[in-house]
This record gives structure tokens, sequence and C-alpha cells, in this order.
């Protein structure tokens, strides 16, 4: 029983195929390598035949039979087929569902999407399917196949389509599945935008029509509804920030964007506030739950929508048209507060005028709410349903217009325009108390949330004068109050109920907070210091009252919960500080009120802990002046971030009657927090009182407190008379500043300081983050000012620190990296030194003990057996830190002291790197020593010096590889491998930097002789560096994206500095360079390619330039020859060209790089003639239709000879040959990336159809299953041929890797 | 180095402690530690705090560099953990017997036959696989708190 083979092969007439017996074990493998595959045919796409064939045998030899069937586009459309596709897709899409064989299930949908012009079956089943997700997946691949086939498309396809999609929806307006109507409108939005720039306006007018009448109601509330939505997905389509990408460029998107905004934008939200207007009368006039409330709420979202586009006005077009990037100016806005809640200023041109603002919808809106809200005792209606929720939302969005939709009238229409909201809204949120006690009794919140955002709205849009003036209109009181009012409401509910969760208290406080910051952002920008209204102010001191000690109350209670929810705080201590900040600004608009109740509170609980010692427990009062500390150090200074801070402005202003220096309430706080953090020096108050906690809060008030305080630098005179009022404000600075000034209390403070910095570090053992705290801010902060150097060095207290420091073992049990600080700090404090001489004698005195013991140490006769001890390595890696330490502090004028000191250990450095080889810790810090004190080191040398450094560093160098390579750590534990790894490549880094910082002798050198004087070759250095270090960087090591930089910023430096020595290493090193090239030239990081294609064009331009002139270039390297066993070897630039060649014309990349890749490819032509025609006549070769082949071959023709290029290497050349290859690319990239495939594909079924004269085409159908040897078809696959596969139908695709291909198809025979 | 000289370092050997003790808070990543009277290799270290004002504690995840398992251990950071004495000493490889003991060659000419190969099998086929090559392999022996084993290889290749 045989049956037509073109049976089996469509499929028509059963789903699973069935192959008779005389098939033996085909139908088999069919089901093992596809489980799950669409059965059935598809046609080819328009103007292709394609070609199915099959062949069997029953043994060989034995009876064989063959045959094929060949189809064009029309081959198959019948009823039959379309049902067979749907029923695929239904079963798909129900297993998936059912969660059967998803994988499989997924292909077969996917394969729909990718099949060629599945428009067809894909209506098909949105009109018959009973499934509403197939449907759904119909509507998804008409969208795909539609966006990938775009430009093949007709126009009137295009036109089809969309309309297809639109009449869809419109018809099936009242079905139940939503989603699939969303999905379709959002299809139809996509194809349409997709086709915008080509659609004529009559066109897109003749889409628009339908979807007015529809949204204007005239056929009934589901079509409204839908046609709305349609809206909806088409306004998130065109805005950038919703946009699929569909494949085009940006400036694609922006035009669209923009023409949207101009010609449709206005008439659709008319269209809608008619819809809106229309339905929320009969909303009004009905008792219960009407339809019209979908309707309703869906045309107030789409409102909302629109209100947030990001208006450009006309000043986009210009800007677009006079080619100002206009995609960067939309960062401006984003002003960097503090503010966590977003509000985004609505800003319609003023186009909008007469809609928005003077047609009374704003009237309408407040009025339609208002009605909404007396129905919320109705059925269907209530506070959180979603018409109510939008209707907020569009009046808050109302609150936060702005610009020039206003006439320039002194802002009296923006006023009355938002006096208008404001009675609204005020409604919702008066009186605060009685709100909050009808929440705390179960109402729901989000009128009072959205009447908080309504605020902040106002406040960003307003001044705070303009804010606080709008209620006074309408109620005794201005905006300030209600808004004080409503902070201390939500604290208090903050207070009684502390929980875990984000209650309404929690999102109110930071919408309130985020207020009161605007408020008080813009004071603090625009420099008018008195604009905030005194009701303001008492405002301001009201709310900051609460807010201390609703903070106080906070940390009381939280003492007692457990540290469990440590690591909970260590995220939020971000949060943290930005609330802190917000405090901060709102405590320092009422600084009047503010520090002298800081000051108060502060001492009623020092009071408290002294009255209750040895009685009660003092935690709680810790915890609280814990929190009194961090809150007092954020209104009393800045953060410099890297700047002296100055004294706050809202400080600096207040007081200006005070004189005496002594009664200054800021002087009074700051002093009794000093003799706090004093009475800590006393160890039994310490025991008692001075947790590590707490001190960390001193130590950090100290440092912030003194970078603003401390010894301030002398004002200068410029600075005075910019004040107007400089007399009084001038005095009361003075007042402040000179407390602690040089002259006064100074002194004793720094030494107060020290003293507590010296405690915390001996006596608090192990306790790391205070100690870290107290190292890298506190005492790095003061010995970076200047003026406090120059006293500190005279301290005794800092003396003792020195001392403590470089002879006491206490400080070995600081954290290694502590010690590095300290010592570093130390070193830097010498600069306050009065002579140079000084200074070198202070770190030579610092310095001796430790690099004498490390002298002792590694000259001990048994150091190989003691050196693996511990405490040992304790002692040596704690040294080489605090040297390391020192070396970082390197400066001009104690470079003699330092580089003396590293001299000295040079010796002990080589013993310790073989003693230690195994200790990959102290491995790492013996190199990040060398590469630190070599970098601070290296400028400042003399030439017998470099010689000696040099010398060292090669040694180093030589020793580390001898110990290194070839050796493979061998342990169990994954971990301890992917450890060594890490380690090896810290290792690694180092040693680059190491290399970096030599090369750069060659480029600054204070010397004062020519290093050449001694024989010291820099550059010679560099080259035999890198031939050690190279062996050791593998290709694996170089995926360490910071290490895969280094080592091409270092290479390519090199070959572009000095591309004259490449040429003399050995064959050996040259070739791993080169390895590493190749392999850097098809790294993914741009910047790597860039830096491996400047080392080609370095390597080509010199090699260029030097055979012109008749040496050698880069000598045997570059030369193509065969070796005796007849391999040919190709000289390395041939290779390069190649290589280049290849990436630039089949592989994907970025086009910056184009550029570069220009300036690499010249020289390389220039060089390698012969090899370059050799490509080329092979690329053309590979063409078959002759019109693209004479395109081709005409630009490979003018890539070398138009724009007047010359073959010299000067930068006008450069500079041409760049614009030639951005022409050629963009001449043939496109198709010779689509014809990679076509000329190999003989061997397969294709062979049948080239015998018939069938036109290749840019995709080949190719019938992988049925036309290819089974033995060829796993090969198929791994060439990359990766077509969706449709009953064993490949659709091929234009493969990445041509040669490869090629290369595999001779060694099978094809 | 002279046979007197040796005889001494091995006394010195004999005595050494094999743990020393070092503040928790000193011990750092890649550092190591003995917890559970193991010798470990420190892969993380965290701190915490007993209670809001209370000490910092260390807490060490450390993994046994015999058995590759992984331990944990919470210290005071002002108190005291036993460091282990981790010595690596290199021989040449001379010869593989079958029964999985290795033949050393130390640095005073002996041989030192007492070890046996590692037992994970990718790692034993390295060394074998290197042996049978005939390359000069050095094995480095690592030894702590009584134990000892094979933890890295290195070809020294002709030169």
């Amino acid at each position: 029983m045989i049956r037509p083979i073109w049976e089996y092969i469509t499929g028509l007439f059963d789903v699973h195929l069935d192959f008779g017996p005389e098939f033996g074990g085909i139908r088999g493998r069919v089901q093992a390598i596809k489980p799950m595959v669409l059965d059935r045919w598809i046609m080819p796409p328009f103007g292709w035949i394609k070609i199915n064939t099959d062949g069997s045998a029953m043994g060989a030899p034995g009876n064989s039979a063959c045959g094929g069937i060949f189809r064009d586009c029309k081959g198959a459309a019948d009823l039959a087929q379309l049902q067979a596709t749907m029923q695929a897709i239904e079963l798909a899409c129900s297993s998936i569902q059912m969660h059967v064989n998803p994988a499989a299930a997924e292909a077969t949908l996917l394969s729909l999407s990718q099949s060629p012009r599945p428009y067809h079956a894909c209506q098909f089943i949105l009109e018959n399917s009973q499934l509403a997700n197939a449907r759904f997946q119909a509507a998804g691949a008409i969208r795909d196949a539609a966006i990938r086939e775009w430009a093949l498309l007709e126009a009137a396809d295009r036109r089809g389509l969309i309309s297809f999609c639109l009449c869809f929806i419109m018809n099936n307006a009242n079905s139940p599945e939503g989603y699939v109507l969303v999905k379709v409108a959002s299809v139809a939005a996509q194809l349409l935008k997709r086709g915008w720039p080509d659609f004529t306006a009559a066109e897109k007018d003749a889409f628009f029509l339908e979807v007015k009448e529809a949204v204007n109601g005239s056929h009934g509330l589901d079509v409204q509804f839908v046609g709305i939505n349609f809206l909806e997905s088409l306004v998130s389509e065109f805005s950038p920030s919703t946009s699929t990408a569909m494949g085009l460029p940006r400036e694609f998107h922006e035009q669209c964007r923009i023409s949207l905004e101009q010609d449709y934008m206005k008439a659709f939200y008319c269209w809608v506030q008619y819809a809106a207007f229309n339905v929320s009368s009969r909303i009004i006039e009905a008792h219960s739950e009407i339809p019209e409330v979908k309707v309703c709420s869906a045309a107030l979202r789409l409102m909302i929508q629109i209100l947030n586009w990001d208006f450009r006005g006309k000043n986009a077009v210009e800007n677009l048209k006079r080619g100002i990037d206009v995609f960067y100016d939309g960062m401006k806005q984003e002003n960097s507060s503090l503010r966590r809640s977003e509000c985004i200023f609505v800003q319609p041109g003023h186009a909008w005028h007469d809609m928005l603002i003077s047609s009374g919808h704003v009237g309408w809106l407040l009025n339609f709410y208002t009605a909404l809200r007396q129905k919320f005792s109705c059925e269907g209606y209530w506070l959180d349903c979603p018409l109510a929720v939008s209707a907020r939302k569009l009046i808050v969005q109302f609150c936060s217009v702005t610009g020039v939709i206003f006439p320039s009238d002194g802002g009296h229409m923006q006023r009355q325009h938002l006096l208008q909201l404001l009675a609204g809204i005020v409604q919702w949120m008066e009186p605060p108390d009685a709100v909050a006690k009808a929440i705390k009794s179960g109402k729901s919140e989000s009128e009072l949330l959205d009447g908080c955002r309504a605020l902040m709205s106002v406040a960003t849009v307003t001044t705070p004068v303009v804010f606080n003036e709008l209620l006074k209109n309408l109620r005794p009181y201005g905006t300030l109050t209600l808004l004080s009012a409503l902070m201390c409401e939500v604290s208090k509910d903050l207070m009684e109920n502390r929980t875990d969760d984000e209650t309404w208290s929690w999102v109110a406080r930071d919408i309130l907070l985020d207020t009161w910051t605007t408020l008080l952002m813009q004071l603090d920008g625009s420099g008018h210091n008195n604009s905030l209204p005194p009701e303001g102010i008492s405002a301001a001191a009201n709310v900051f009252a609460l807010i201390v000690d609703s903070g106080l109350k906070a940390a009381s209670a939280s003492v007692l919960s457990d540290g469990d929810e440590y690591d909970f705080l260590q995220a939020s201590v971000t949060a943290m500080d930005e609330r802190l900040n917000s405090y901060a600004l709102i405590g320092r608009a009422s600084i009047g009120a503010t520090i002298p109740l800081l000051t108060e509170r502060f001492s009623e609980r020092v009071m408290r802990l002294h009255q209750g010692k040895g009685i009660s427990d003092p935690t709680e009062t810790l915890e609280e002046l814990y929190s009194l500390l961090l809150i007092t150090g954020h209104i009393l200074a800045d953060e410099g971030q890297g700047e002296t801070p100055l004294v706050p402005k809202e400080i600096e202003s207040s007081y200006t009657n005070i004189m005496e220096v002594d009664k200054h309430p800021v002087v009074i706080l700051s002093g009794s927090i000093i003799r706090f953090a004093e009475q800590s020096l006393d160890p039994e108050m310490r025991t008692s009182f001075f947790s590590p906690r707490l001190m960390e809060a001193v130590v950090w008030f100290l440092a912030r407190w003194s970078s603003t305080y401390l010894m301030p630098p002398e004002r200068s005179g410029e600075n005075k008379s910019s004040y107007e009022n400089c007399n009084e404000t001038q005095h009361s600075t003075n007042a402040l500043l000179s407390f602690c000034g040089e002259n006064n209390q100074g002194k004793v403070v720094l030494d107060i300081i020290i003293r507590i910095s010296l405690s915390t570090l001996l006596s608090y053992p192990g306790e790391k983050d205070l100690q870290a705290l107290t190292c890298y801010q506190l005492l790095h902060g003061l010995v970076k000012r200047r003026n406090i150097i120059s006293h500190l060095v005279t301290l005794d207290s800092w003396r003792d620190l020195a001392n403590a420091f470089a002879n006491e073992r206490v400080f070995f049990s600081l954290n290694a990296a502590h010690q590095r600080s300290l010592a570093q700090t130390l070193t830097l404090s010498t600069s306050g030194m009065k002579t140079p001489e000084a200074s070198n004698q202070y770190i030579h005195n610092l310095t001796s003990h430790m690099t004498a013991s490390l002298v002792e140490l590694s000259s001990k006769n048994d150091l190989k057996t003691i050196a693996q001890q511990p405490d040992i390595i304790l002692l040596v890696s704690c040294l080489l830190e605090r040297l390391r330490g020192v070396a970082r502090a390197s400066e001009p004028r104690t470079q003699k002291a330092i580089y003396q000191m590293g001299f000295s250990v040079m010796n002990p450095v080589l013993i310790f790197l073989q003693a230690y080889k195994d200790e990959s810790i102290v491995v790492y810090l013996l190199l990040k020593f060398v590469t630190d004190w070599v970098d601070g080191q290296i400028i400042y040398l003399e030439a017998q010096e470099t010689a000696a450094v040099v010398d060292f560093c090669m040694r180093l160098l030589q020793l580390y590889s001898s110990n290194n390579i070839g050796k493979i750590s061998i342990s169990l534990s994954n971990t301890l491998r992917t450890g060594a790894d890490a380690e090896k490549y810290k290792d690694l880094r180092a040693l680059l930097q190491l290399l970096s910082s030599l090369c750069s002798k060659d480029l600054v050198d204070f010397a004062s002789e020519p290093i050449e004087a001694y024989g010291t070759s820099i550059s010679q250095v560099v080259y035999m560096g890198l031939h050690i270090v190279t062996p050791l960087i593998t290709l694996d090591l170089l995926k360490y994206p910071k290490l895969c930089h280094s080592y091409f910023s270092l290479l390519s430096h090199m070959l572009e500095v000095y591309p004259e020595i490449i040429a003399q290493l050995n064959v050996e090193a040259f070739r791993h360079i080169l390895a590493t090239l190749d392999f850097g030239l098809h790294h993914q990081d741009v910047e790597v390619v860039d830096l491996c294609l400047r080392a080609v064009k370095a390597l080509a331009s010199h090699h260029y330039k030097d055979s012109g002139a008749g040496k050698v270039g880069l000598g045997s390297h570059a030369t193509s020859y065969k070796e005796p066993d007849g391999k040919f070897h190709e000289g390395i630039l041939g290779r390069f060209l190649r290589s280049l060649l290849q990436l630039l014309l089949f592989e994907d990349y970025s086009t910056d790089l184009v550029s570069s890749a220009a300036d690499a490819l010249l020289p390389l032509i220039l060089c390698e003639q012969s090899v370059y025609q050799n490509l080329a006549n092979e690329l053309i070769e590979m063409q078959v239709i002759p019109t693209f082949r004479s395109r081709l071959t005409n630009a490979l023709q003018s890539l070398i000879s138009s724009n007047n290029l010359s073959s010299t290497l000067d930068r006008i050349n450069h500079q041409r040959f760049r614009k030639n290859l951005h022409s050629f690319l963009i001449e043939v990239r496109g198709f010779l990336r689509m014809f990679v495939l076509r000329g190999h594909c003989y061997g397969s079924g294709c062979f049948l159809a080239a015998r018939l004269g069938w036109q290749h085409g840019s995709v080949a159908s190719i019938d992988v299953k049925q036309a290819c040897p089974s033995s060829i078809r796993p090969t198929l696959a791994g060439f990359g041929l990766n077509g969706p596969v449709l009953n064993g139908l490949a659709i091929l695709e234009p493969n990445p890797n041509p040669s490869g291909l090629r290369a595999k198809w001779a060694t099978i025979g094809l | 180095m002279s046979d007197e000289e040796h005889h001494f370092e091995s006394k010195a050997d004999a005595g050494a402690s094999k743990t020393y003790p070092q503040q928790a808070g000193t011990i750092r990543k890649n550092g190591y530690i003995v917890i559970k009277n193991r010798p470990c290799k420190v892969v993380e270290v965290s701190t915490s705090k007993t209670g809001k004002h209370g000490h910092a504690k260390c807490h060490f995840v450390g993994i046994d560099i015999f058995t590759a398992k992984k331990l944990e251990d919470i210290v005071p950071s002002s108190h005291n953990c036993d460091v282990p004495h981790v010595n690596r000493t290199d021989y040449q490889l001379i010869d593989i017997s079958e029964d999985g003991f290795v033949s050393l060659l130390t640095e005073n000419g002996n041989t030192k036959d007492d070890l046996k190969l590692p037992t994970d099998e990718a790692l034993l086929s390295q060394i074998k696989s290197g042996f049978e090559e005939g390359k000069d392999l050095v094995v480095s022996v690592m030894s702590a708190m009584g134990e000892e084993q094979i933890n890295a290889l290195k070809d020294i290749g002709p030169k």
C-alpha cells in the first residue's frame, strides 16, 4: 500500500504523519527529533517556489523510491489547510495552559509568527477560533510577521492589515475576552506607527474617522470602550518610553512622536473629553452601577495618559531641523533633588489653553468628583472604585499643569487655576485630625494620599509664598499650616503603630516630606533667604519638633528589637540618610527654634544618663542620643562630597545680633556635644556609656562637624563685599567661626578629637565599623585641610598617635586596611611641617621600625620554616599594608624618604615573594605595595635610581612568573578553585598596573638627567615585562573585564608608542600577543575592540612606513612563507586584513567602531595589496546574481580609489578613507550578509532548483529533513542553519560564519 | 643547605605549634582559621552586633582545606581564634605506585612514600597523565594540624 508521496509531505490528510511500513523507521525518527511539530505545510512567499522532496530505501542496496513536489504561494491556500493550522495553534495554546510540553508548544507558536506571510491563517484563526488564547497568539503573530516583512508588503496589504484589526475590535467589542481585544488594538497601533511616515494624511484620517465615531459613542458603549482602548495603546505606542523598538532607529520614533503630538493629540483629547462628559451626566443621574462607568473611567485614564505625554511643543520640531539632539534634552528636567516620589510637570503648549484651562473642563471634573463622592454610599461606588481613582488622579495631574499654557500675566491665571483645584482637594483632607481618625477607624486612606500628592504637585509648580497664599483665599490659615497639621497627624500615627509593614502613614510621610523638600529646596537654590513666610517658619518649627520627638520615641522603642533586623537596617541606610536630609531642610527652615530645641533635648538625655548611672539600663537613652547626634549633624553641617563645605546659609544668616562667642546657640550646641564626646576618654565612662554604636555616631558627628567649623579657612575679601548687609552677617559668622578658629578653641578641640580617635582605635578591639569611620572619615578628613595640618603636627596627642602606631604591638590587631589608611594619614600630615627636611625625618622615623623588622625577618636563616607561621604572616602583611599606605601618600617633598623606605625593602620583598609563593594573600600585598610605590615614585626618580627600580621590577616579574607559570591548583572545592582564579586575576592586574606606571616614566619625567644615561630604556623594559606577563594571561583570565581592559590598553599603548620594539620580540611572545589581539578584536566590549583596532593600526602603519623607508619593519613576522611540511603561513598583516574584513562585512558590531576600523584597515590594505585583491576577488566570486556582483565590484573599487585617496598615512588620507569605508559598508553590507549562504546551498535540495533555473532569493527554503542525507542534518544544525523548522522545512537564514561553513561543506563532500 | 642545618630545621618543625591564636577581627577573607577543630580557608567574613549597643561579632564561613566541607563559626571580634599553621613543601614526583601512593623526592635526596594521590578523579587524571607524558612534575604538599595532602602541581619543564 504505497500512498502518493506528496500526501506524506503535505500532511493534509492526517495531522500525525502516518508512514507506511515501507518507509520503516521514518516515523520514529520524526517524532524523536521533533516531538511536537506544526504538522502542516506552509506556503512560500509570493514569487517563490518551494520544493519538498523525499526518498526512501529498503536496505542498501534495495528497493528505493523518491519524489518531489514544487509549489508556489497559491499552492495550498485552501480551507482545509487553514483549519489544520488553527487546530495546531489551538492545541499548542491549550497545552501551554495545561503545562504539557511547553517548550514544543512554544516552538509551534513561534513557527507561526516566523513563517512567511501568515496573515491569512492568522485572520482565519482570529475570526473562527473558539479559543481566546489562540486568537491572542494569532494577533501576536500578525504583529511579528508584519513588522518583519513590512518593507516587502504592498501598500494595500499594509492598510488592509490595520483596518482588519480595527474592524475586528469594533465588531467584537462585546466579546468577554477583553485581553484579546487589547492585544489586537495594540497590534493595530503598532502597525499604524510602523507605517506612520508612509501613510498620507488622508489615509490616516480614514483610520481615525472610524475611531472617532466609535469614541463618540455612536455605535454603543462597548464600541466606545474599545475605541478609547485603541487610542490608549496608540498613545502609549507613540510615547518613546513605552514604545516597542520594532528594530527601528530612534529618529523614527521621535518623528512619529512629534507628528502625533502636533496633529492628533489635541483631537484625541477632545474626543475622550466629549465622551467622558456625555457619560458622566448619565452616571450622576443613575443610582447604581451602570455600564457607562467603564467607559468613563477608561476615558479618564486616557486623559491622564495624554496629560502625562512628554510635550515638546514647537521647539522639538525646530530643534530637529537644526540638527540639535532632541534625545537628550529630556534629561535636563531630572533634577537631582532628594525626592522619592515622582512629580512630572505637565507642560502642554499654549495651544491647549482653550481646551484645558478656559473651557471650564477643570470645573466639570471637580463637580463630577464631588457628585461622585456623594454616591459612595450607593452600590457600585466606593472610595477606591476605578472611576473615583482615575478621577482623583486626573485632578492631581491638573495640579502640575504649568508652562506656556498659561498666558504671561504674572501667574495670575495659574493661581486661579490652582485655587479652583485646591478648593476641591482641600475637602479630602480637612480637618486633618478628623480625617486621620476616620482612617484609623477603617476609612480608605486614598483620598488623603491623593490630596497630599496634589499638594506636592502644587508645591512643585509654585513658590513657597504663592503656595501658602493659595489656601488663605479659602481659609483663615495658609497652605503651609495645613501641611504641618497633616504632617503632625501622620507622625502621631507613625508613633502609635510601629509596624514593619508600610502603612498609609509611611506613604503619606514620604509624600509630605517630599513636599517640604520641594518647597525648601527652592529657597535653597534661589538664594532668597527670607522667602518663607513667618507662618511657614512656625509651621516648620512645629513639624521639626514633632519629628525630633517622634524620632526619639522610635529610637527608644526600637532598642529592644533584636539584631535580626540588622540586614534590613543596612539596606535602608541610604533611605534613612535621605530622610534625615529632608528633616534637616525642615529644621533649617526654622533654625531659630531648632537649635535651642536640639540643645535642650541633648542636655536632657545626657543628664538622664548621668542620673541613671549604675541604677537603670542606659540603652534607651543611648539610642536616643544616637539619633539626636545624627539629626544634629545633618542640621549643622552639609556633607562635603570632596569639597570643604561652608556653614549652611540658614545658620549663617540667623542670629545676626549675637556678638559674643559663648552665647551663640550653635556654639552652645556644638560645645555641649564635644564636652559629651570628651567624656568617652574616661575609661569608666567609656565602659558604662559609650557603646560602639554610640561612638560611631560621635565619630561621625565629629567628622562632619569638624569639616565645616573646625579652623575654617579665612574668608577672602571679595567674598565679604558680595554680601549686602555684610557687617551684621559677618559678625555673626565670625562669632560662630572664631569659636573653633585657629586662635581660639580650635587647637583644644582638635586635641580632643585626636585623643578620642586614639581611644577608639585602642579601646574598642575588633569594632571594625567604628575604626573604619575613625580612619577614613574623621582622621582622613582632618589631614585634607591645610590649616588644620599645620596645627596638627604640633600637637602632643598627634605625636603620641604616630609613636604608638610605629612602635606598639596593639596596632597590629587593627584591621590591615585600617592600618594602611592610618599610615597614609600620618604621612600626609607631614605636609604641615615647616621644612622638607623635617618631613623626611618624620617619615624616616615612622617607617624605619617597619622596614627594619622586615629586613631582619627576611634575613633570618630559618625564614623558610617560620614564614608559614600565622603570626609571622600576620606581621608581614600588616607591615606591608602600612608601607603601602605610606607609599600611596607620596608627595614631592616627602619623595626622598619614601624612596629610601622602598629601596631598603627591595631585597626583602623578593625574598618574601619566594617564601610566600603559595600564600596568595601575602603575594598580592607584595605586588600591590610595589605597584603603589613605583606609581608614586617613578616620575621623580633620577636616572640611577630608575635603573635600580627597573631592575628590581624585572626581578620581581621574573620571580612571580617562574613561581606561577604552569602551576595548577588542585582542590576539591569549587569555591576555592574559583577563589584561586580570582586571586590570580588580581595579581596580574597589579602587575599590569606596575608596567603601566613604568610606562609613564617616558611621558613625565622630573629627573635631572635623561635615564638613558644609565642604559635604561623604558620601552624595552616594558616589553620585557609584557613578555614575562603575557604567558600568564590566559584567554580565560581575559574574561575578567577589568583585567581585559587594562591588558589591552597597555598593549595598544605600547604598540602605538613603540611599534619598533615589537619586531624584536621572539616568535613565541609575538605569537601570544597576536593571539590575544585577535581575541580582543572579537570581544563584545566596544572599548576593547577599539583598543585592539588601534593596536593593529599602529602595527600596520609602522610596517608600511618602515618598509617604505627601506627598513625591515616587522621583518619576518609580516611575510608569508611556506613551512617545510607544506603548511602555508600567512603574514600577520594579511591575517589581520582578512579577519578585519570578515568582521566588517559579516559580523555584528557597534557603528562606533567603523571609524577606528577604517584607520586600521587603510594601512593593512596598503601593506598587503595583493592579499586585498585576492580577498576582493573571492568576495566577488561568491556573488551569483550579476547585479549584485557588479555592485560589489564597483564598491570594492571605489573603497580604495574614490575621494582622491592616496597611499600615504596622513591625517587627511585617513579621514577620506573613513568616509569611503562608511559608504562602502552602507552599499554592500546589506546584501552581502543576506547572501552569505546563497553561494553554498547547492549541496542540498537547492541543486535541483538550480538546475531548473530557479532564481535564488533572500530566503532559500530547503527541506532539510528530506533533501539532505540524514548524516548531514545534524551538521546543518551545527552550521547555524537555524530557521524555524516546520514539518522538516527549514527557512535558511544568513549564516554568520561563511568561511567556516564553506570549509565544512567541503569536508562532507558537498 | 647543609645537613646540620636541615637537622635543626626538622627539629624546629617537630616542636612547632600546630595553631596560633589571633584576634578574630584581624582574620581576613582568604586567610586560615580553625573551625570545629578543622583547618579552613576563610571564604566569607561578616560582622554583626549583639543587640544594638553591644559588641561586634565576626561570622566566618570557611572551607576545610582537606575535605572541602563548608563550616561556619561566630566569634566576638575582640576574642582570639585559632589559626592553623599551614605549611607547603615542594617535592619532585618520581613515581606513582599502583596502589595510589606517590613517591616524592625530598630536598635532601631522600624519598617520601607515605602520601596518597588525591581521590578526586579529575585531579587524579591530571597528575597521572602529566606523569605518563614524562613531564617533570613538582607537587606541592600542604600540611596542617597533622594532615597532609597534595594541593598543587607544576610542570617545571625542561630548563
